[in-house]
């Protein structure tokens, strides 16, 4: 329990939100970082829906290998990793138990790597992906594909707003704390402290939402006097916001370098399809 | 000459469902190049006023408006709020909400952005230039502090190069530093640039010091408006309405009992000169001031009477020993420069807690005990950063403490260590006998209770009521309903115990924060700015408020930087500079020394000033002691008088 507590007390609303945003704008410096970020999202859109539909372990197999290579490229965060990982180890463990207590044996742990695979897969693509584009760039390769700009600015926004919330939760819940009173006894397995801590961060979110709601009053007035409503949809603006946006040779060359690999693949999977099991 | 560059004719307003007009027949107009001060008391209509010159009233405020608006000799009707703020920046007063964008660059260009101009970007660089904040241009919102947020918020308002720039309340979040830097920006925006400054402001020493004119509210109704001289001599007019004019202003006014309307009184400590005597030693202050350089002279004749006035008067139990030989130091200290530092670094060294009643008294259990406490922060590059070191201190009861010193300084962290809210990370720290290591907030809330600065953040029910009693009914307080009942009276809160307290004005929300930490009836209360964000007639009533604090509390501290409430209100002043202790002692001690005050980035009170020029026994810290010391000169007087006129006639 004291390992518990000395993890927790490193848990700093701080540091979450340093570790946060520090991840979420610091991408530009990696290779992937510097692609457009409409390759970025066409291509991902690839990687996020064509392994739904593979039952091909081999193609599978490859596709993760190269998600695994473009995870490495994209200097993701070991924390969101280690997530990731807890995730997909929880999801199929559970799964396996069932199917233990069903009668199953040893054989349906295959099939479940299956599924393990194409989530893998998914998943490390969303992890490059995202940690490639921050908040900014994601919002405008997003309005350059076509999707309508109050989404793409809101986008961003709420990530400008993030660290803002974050404090302000931080802020309330120390309210709380400051005129609250602790259970005496932390209870077996520190349930009361638990629960007293659940039920106040909880409690947090009534006054966060009518702070926020009170300060979205000035936001929403001084969009108006910076002429947000006169940009939006207003082609003009839109063509002058995204002229920083182009193709380049790297591009073109990420693009050429995936469909190679996976036109190799595909013929690779298609003659040994059950190349490892 | 000047040109008219806005027009208002017969404005009213008055919001849907409401059943007064906010603005009342207001006609008005602003030269080009000026530098209007928007004065008034809470709800005269300062801020709507000052909303329909960019059409936000009537385009976004829908309601019943008439009137005219005219602006560059055009009437501004049927066009929209997009359109007249190419012309009129508007910096609201909450400006941290009106930063949209990620980063610096990010938000001073979006303006021009999305009005679709080519060199946007030009254009939020030379906004970042003229605010000075070229040199963060990559930084993130949240990495900024408190001023430089404002100051973006400037450069997002200067980016379109406005003509009008309206500022709602620039500095009440600031402290007087700060508070000077946005005004030295106005006040260039203003000469260089020509741009025509609107402010709605309550602090009538920077009104005195940077506007030309002065447009006063009243009901919705527009009073007068004025060249900032004659305006602020109206000091029996603004009075009622709760406006201050500066202390200057007042004394001179309060010395003057049955000078004709229209008088015009001197507004700075500068124009003040010569003004004022000392009552029965007038030949003495005469001939120093008109010679300006027999400060020696002064200072001997300071130091004798400082030692007296300290015996004779010494308040709240401070050794007048100890006073004199501070006092004597200080004399010493001023001789030269170089003689004045080192009087500054023994203060350093001296041990504060020497000069406290306790000491003397020996037996009495401290309030709060502090040894060598430090405080340090880990940044975002793993290292620490260290914000208070070796802090020695010692509160007792009784005492009335103020925590002074500029941004940054750690007065916030201090009493966050003192409130369990930050552990420290070297030495210790006990209140009321127990040791805050290690413990949770909760444990220490009913000894030490935190005031936060924003009294929003305190907010966690959804009634006054429900506010003050949380405390009490979450230790299940068998007497909580009489407490709650009698500290909403002693806070004056019983009309609006049951309003939600985030939609009560600023005046009002203070005090609901600390009715909240009276409740809890802690032996210390930590109060961070609580005249922060107030406006000047709200503020005096908090220090009555405070008084009241006293009978409910043993010791209660006060971080501030606001000098006239140190003077009106401490017993014992601290300061801090850079995260340490920089003095410690009678606020006679500490205010009597001009060059601890400048090192530690205070500024002195007009009050402070004119005490020290006319070499007044102590530094007086109302307005009361001071005319009660001090004489009006008659033949100096009507010079100054005649030379007002001119100086408001070339305006």
């Amino acid at each position: 329990m004291e390992a518990v507590k000395r993890a927790l007390d490193k848990i700093s609303v701080e540091r979450i939100k340093l570790e946060l945003l520090g991840n979420a704008y610091n991408s530009s410096s990696t290779v992937l970082g510097r692609l457009d970020p409409r390759t970025l999202l066409i291509w991902y859109l690839f990687f996020a829906i064509v392994p739904w539909f593979m039952h091909n372990r081999t193609i599978l197999l490859g596709m993760f290998i190269l998600m695994a290579v473009c995870t490495v490229l994209a200097r993701a965060s070991t924390f969101i990793i280690f997530i990731l990982c807890l995730g997909l180890i929880t999801q199929v463990g559970w799964m396996f138990l069932l199917s233990l207590f069903f009668g199953g044996g040893g054989e349906s742990v295959l099939p479940m790597l299956t599924l393990t695979l194409k989530l893998s897969v998914i998943s490390l693509a969303s992890i490059t992906v995202f940690s490639s584009l921050d908040p900014e760039r994601l919002s405008d390769g997003l309005s350059a594909l076509g999707v309508p700009d109050a989404f793409a600015f809101s986008l961003s926004y709420g990530y400008r707003i993030l660290p803002t919330l974050l404090e302000e939760f931080h802020q309330i819940l120390l309210s709380f704390r400051l005129r609250g009173l602790r259970p005496q006894k932390n209870g077996m397995l520190y349930w009361r402290t638990a629960a007293y801590y659940l039920r106040i961060i909880v409690l947090v979110f009534y006054p966060l939402m009518l702070n926020t709601a009170k300060r979205s009053r000035t936001t929403v007035e001084a969009l108006e006097t910076r002429g947000y409503n006169y940009a939006v949809n207003n082609p003009q603006v839109k063509k002058l916001k995204l002229s920083y946006l182009s193709l380049k040779p790297r591009d073109w060359m990420f693009a050429g370098v995936t469909a190679l690999y996976l036109i190799a693949l595909f013929t690779l999977g298609t003659a040994f399809p059950e190349l490892i099991y | 000459m000047a040109n008219n560059i806005l027009e208002l004719r017969g404005v009213s307003f008055t919001y849907p469902g409401a059943e007064t007009p906010v603005l009342q027949d207001v006609s008005l107009s602003l030269t080009e190049g000026d530098f209007v001060a928007v004065i008034g008391g809470n709800g005269s209509g300062k801020s709507t006023l000052c909303k329909t010159f960019n059409g936000l009233i009537p385009h976004y405020y829908t309601g019943e408006f008439a009137g005219e608006v005219i602006l560059h000799g055009k009437s501004t009707e049927g066009k929209t709020v997009s359109q007249l703020s190419r012309h009129i920046g508007y910096v609201y007063q909450d400006f941290e909400n009106q930063l949209v964008r990620p980063t610096v660059l990010d938000d001073a260009c979006f303006t021009p952005l999305n009005y679709g101009l080519a060199d946007y970007r030009q254009r939020g660089e030379r906004a970042l230039e003229l605010t000075g904040l070229t040199g963060k241009r990559h930084d993130f919102i949240w990495q900024l502090s408190g001023g430089q947020k404002h100051l973006l918020a400037l450069a997002g308002a200067l980016a379109m190069d406005p003509d009008i720039l309206v500022i709602d309340e620039p500095i009440s979040q600031l402290d007087p530093q700060h508070a000077r830097h946005i005004y030295d920006i106005l006040r260039s925006l203003n000469e260089r640039l020509g741009k025509t400054i609107v402010v709605i402001e309550h602090h009538t020493e920077f009104i005195a010091e940077y506007c030309r004119s002065v447009v006063l509210m009243d009901g919705g109704r527009l009073r007068w408006q004025r060249p900032v001289h004659e305006a602020l001599s109206a000091v029996a007019e603004l009075l009622p309405l709760g406006i201050y004019p500066p202390d200057v202003t007042r004394a001179a006014w309060m010395l003057r009992p049955g000078a004709p309307a229209g008088t015009l009184y001197p507004l700075s400590c500068e124009e003040a000169e010569g003004s004022f005597a000392r009552r029965g030693a007038t030949e003495t202050a005469q001939r120093i001031e008109r010679a300006g350089v027999h400060l020696t002279e002064l200072r001997t004749e300071r130091r004798e009477e400082h030692e007296t006035g300290l015996r004779e008067d010494h308040q709240g139990g401070h050794v007048a020993e100890h006073g004199v030989k501070g006092a004597g130091e200080q004399a010493v200290g001023h001789g030269s420069k170089g003689a004045g530092e080192q009087a500054a670094e023994r203060r350093v060294l001296r041990n504060p807690n020497h000069s406290t009643a306790a000491a003397a008294a020996g037996e009495q259990e401290p309030v709060v005990h502090m040894d060598k406490a430090g405080l340090a922060y880990r940044t975002i590059h793993k290292t620490l950063q260290p914000v208070l070191s070796e802090v020695s201190l010692t509160l007792n009861a009784g005492e009335r403490v103020a925590l002074v010193g500029n941004n940054g300084a750690g007065k916030s962290s201090l009493m966050k260590l003192i409130a369990g809210i930050a552990q420290p990370t070297a030495g210790t720290v006990t209140v009321k006998g127990i040791t805050v290591n290690g413990q949770p907030p909760e444990r220490l809330a009913g000894t030490a209770a935190y005031v936060f600065q924003n009294p929003e953040d305190m907010f966690i029910d959804d009634s006054v009521r429900g506010e003050v009693s949380y405390y009490l009914k979450a230790r299940h307080r068998e007497d909580r309903a009489e407490t709650v009942e009698r500290m909403l009276a002693a806070f004056r809160l019983e009309e609006l115990a049951e309003r939600d307290a985030r939609l009560l004005s600023g005046g009002q929300q203070r005090r609901v924060s600390l009715a909240i930490g009276a409740a809890m009836a802690p032996a210390v209360m930590l109060l961070d700015e609580p005249t922060a964000n107030l406006d000047i007639s709200t503020k005096q009533e908090m220090i009555g408020v405070l008084h009241t604090l006293r009978s409910h509390v043993e010791t209660v501290v006060i971080a501030t930087h606001d000098m006239a409430l140190v003077a009106e209100w401490a017993t014992r002043v601290i300061v801090m500079h850079e995260g340490r202790i920089i003095a410690d002692g009678s606020k006679e001690e500490v205010f009597a020394d001009a060059l601890l005050l400048r090192r530690a980035g205070l500024t002195e009170t007009q009050l402070m000033k004119l005490s020290r020029s006319l070499g007044l026994p102590q530094i007086c810290g109302s307005l009361e002691e001071f005319t009660s010391q001090v004489s009006w000169q008659e033949d100096v007087k009507l010079e100054h008088k005649e030379e007002g006129v001119a100086l408001s006639g070339s305006r």
